[in-house]
């Protein structure tokens, strides 16, 4: 006779949900520590460096990760490349849960988290963060309208709610390009503010559109990385054909980017700073050579182009190098006044590196990002060549 | 004393000596804990050779900016700039999102990392006293201040009056007066027989740090709807295209 000791069907998890639910317990334990006893208590920030990991991580690197799904709908919907089609929804709802984890991580951030929706009634229309939070809130909106046909679907009864909303998508894919635009390159103007504290190597008044560029680059990567992914766990096909013509786009984005860098030192005649900067010359130089050289390099090699492997290779040298300007332009860049002077030694850190804490949190909430895709894609048809009744329950 | 028609500070560098009187007395007329002040005094030490022996003190205080750059990054406008000089802060509308620390050029904002969400985690910085200035008083850190190195007055006689006194001693001081041009012009002025680097100042220009971004968002709306009109006019057009290619090979295809 057999032994029987395997588990009830439905706590059988496997190892790779089981690892994201205990970094997401850490998080949540680590977050309500924040929460009763300051956000001193657990990070590394202070009166000289106020944002820290969980802004260049979190909301920086988050939402430039979440570029694919405006970049998907505008050119299946806006530019009517149908053939994209079955790579619009895991980009919608990549983004949309990009966006909903960059939501989560500034509630921890906030010092009143629960004032976030004083956004909405109380407007300085002079600050850049206020377009971008309020970019965020409606553009969040937006990603749930473009994404609830896929969950209405699943319900006969729906399809007609399902139907609607398909009938009059375009004006809400349009407010969805357009509030992408403004936070995406608004991220960039956020730091517009600081031109004494941002390394004259970032610093530019074209910041934004230096933002809304590479975003593009990274939206492509991103289609490409997810793509990738989940055919690998969900053991399906990859159109490879869809993101070989992706791959194909990359270098000219990523040439337009380098154009604009060094186009702007150049106007600014700030070219002789790639090399005298010491540290900042040498970020500068990684940022470019990981995240612009290397993936035009090896997208212009056709080989690159067909291959599985060579494509997520690909993707992910632009996301790693992309991410780093992320972190530079954020914080590694970013220089406050010498806080020597301005307090006494009781009052703050003089230097800043993130704590353990601090990268906890922003860890668990990616891994429930990561969770809610794998679930999402599992129970509902979010990759068009399966059917809702194929997906099979238990790993 | 004269009607004040733009409160303003003179810190003169060379009188201070770094006694921290103004730092307690901010504590008790606002009321502020301990561990915290509203005032920084960095004392920069003992510099120079024998005999030429020299030290320096900075008196560390909100600028009280003309253009204040946490008012032009706060999201929620929790930030007011007086009329009359004063950058208040009003904590019922803060969001903690510590936007303005970024923002301003001098690291003046400071926040609660040691409050939890029950207490709620505030910015905080210096007011003006409003309390008193607006009664006839003159703020606490400058009642207080043993050797007049704190001065308040109107900005304008304080600024001649700075000038007045650089003129008066050119071996002395430092012919500028830091706080009349920077950053647009700040209601903090200071006087120094040191670089003002030195006292850690930053070297800034005469607009305020926010222009470029004011201006990029005074773009965005114009922005938004041309560029919504844009995308429009291509998904109308795009549509078109297709209806009509779609249309063409079904005709072609009738006719074979």
């Amino acid at each position: 006779m057999k032994l029987d000791i395997t588990l009830p069907k439905f706590l059988r998890i496997g190892i790779l949900p089981s690892v994201l639910i205990a970094l997401m317990g850490i998080a949540f334990v680590t977050a309500m520590a924040r929460y009763a006893f300051g956000i001193g208590a657990i990070s590394d920030l202070s009166y000289s460096y106020p944002w820290g990991f969980w802004i260049s991580f979190d909301l920086f690197t988050g939402v430039v990760i979440s570029s694919g799904g405006f970049l998907m709908a505008g050119l299946v919907y806006i530019l009517g490349i149908k053939e994209f089609q079955p790579l619009l929804r895991p980009s919608v709802l990549t983004a949309f849960l990009g966006y909903i984890m960059v939501a989560i991580a500034l509630l921890v951030d906030l010092g009143q988290p629960l004032r976030i929706w004083y956004m909405m009634i109380h407007w300085n229309h002079t600050s850049v963060l206020l377009e971008i939070g309020i970019c965020v809130m409606l553009y969040l909106t937006v990603l749930a309208i473009e994404f609830a046909p896929v969950v209405l679907e699943s319900f006969p009864k729906l399809h007609n709610i399902a139907h609607l909303i398909h009938k009059f998508i375009m004006p809400f894919v349009i407010l969805g390009v357009v509030l992408s635009t403004l936070h995406q390159s608004s991220l960039g103007s956020l730091l517009l503010i600081q031109p004494t504290k941002l390394h004259p190597l970032w610093w530019t008044p074209i910041l934004p559109i230096m933002f809304f560029t590479s975003a593009i680059s990274v939206g492509m990567a991103m289609i490409i990385l997810e793509s990738s992914l989940s055919s690998r766990y969900f053991q399906r096909g990859l159109e490879t054909h869809l993101l070989e013509k992706i791959a194909k786009g990359l270098p000219i984005a990523l040439g337009v980017y380098a154009l604009l860098k060094f186009g702007e030192l150049a106007v600014a005649g700030e070219l002789d700073l790639l090399f005298t900067s010491g540290i900042m010359s040498v970020l500068f130089w990684a940022e470019i050579l990981i995240g612009v050289v290397t993936p035009i390099v090896w997208f212009s090699i056709q080989k690159n182009r067909t291959s599985n492997n060579a494509l997520l290779t690909g993707a992910i040298i632009v996301l790693v190098g992309m991410i780093l300007n992320r972190f530079n332009v954020s914080w590694f860049a970013v220089k406050h006044p010498d806080p020597l002077f301005y307090m006494p030694t009781f009052m703050g850190n003089v230097d800043y590196f993130p704590t353990f804490p601090e990268v906890a949190v922003s860890i668990g909430i990616f891994a429930a990002g990561i969770m809610a895709f794998g679930l999402i894609a599992k129970y509902f048809p979010v990759f068009e060549d399966e059917l809702p009744a194929a997906a099979h329950a238990g790993d | 004393m004269t009607e004040i028609k733009h409160h303003a500070y003179l810190f003169d560098a060379t009188r201070c000596i770094d006694c921290r009187a103004c730092m307690v007395a901010c504590s008790v007329e606002n009321n502020i804990d301990m561990d915290k002040t509203r005032i920084w005094v960095a004392g920069l030490g003992i510099t120079g050779t024998f005999p030429d022996l020299q030290r320096g003190t900075m008196v560390y205080h909100c600028m009280h900016c003309e253009h204040p750059d946490c008012m032009s990054a706060c999201p929620v406008g929790a930030y007011t700039k007086a009329e009359d000089g004063p950058v208040t802060y009003n904590p019922d509308l803060c969001i903690g999102c510590r936007y303005c620390m970024n923002a301003c050029p001098f690291g003046v904002p400071h926040f609660d990392y040691d409050k939890g969400i029950i207490d709620g985690a505030f910015i905080d910085k210096c007011t003006f006293c409003p309390q008193r200035i607006y009664n006839g008083q003159e703020p606490a850190c400058v009642q207080t201040c043993p050797t007049d190195a704190l001065e308040y007055g109107d900005r304008d006689e304080l600024i001649a009056k700075a000038h007045e006194r650089i003129a008066a001693h050119p071996d002395k001081y430092i012919q500028h007066v830091y706080g009349e041009h920077e950053n647009g012009g700040t209601s903090y002025l200071i006087i120094s027989h040191v670089p003002f680097a030195d006292l850690g100042l930053p070297d800034l220009p005469e607009t305020p740090v926010n222009e470029v971004s004011e201006k990029v968002m005074a773009m965005t709306i114009p922005f938004a709807l041309s560029w919504g009109a844009v995308l429009s006019g291509v998904a109308a057009g795009v549509n078109l295209y297709n209806k009509n290619k779609e249309e063409a090979e079904k005709k072609a295809e009738e006719t074979k």
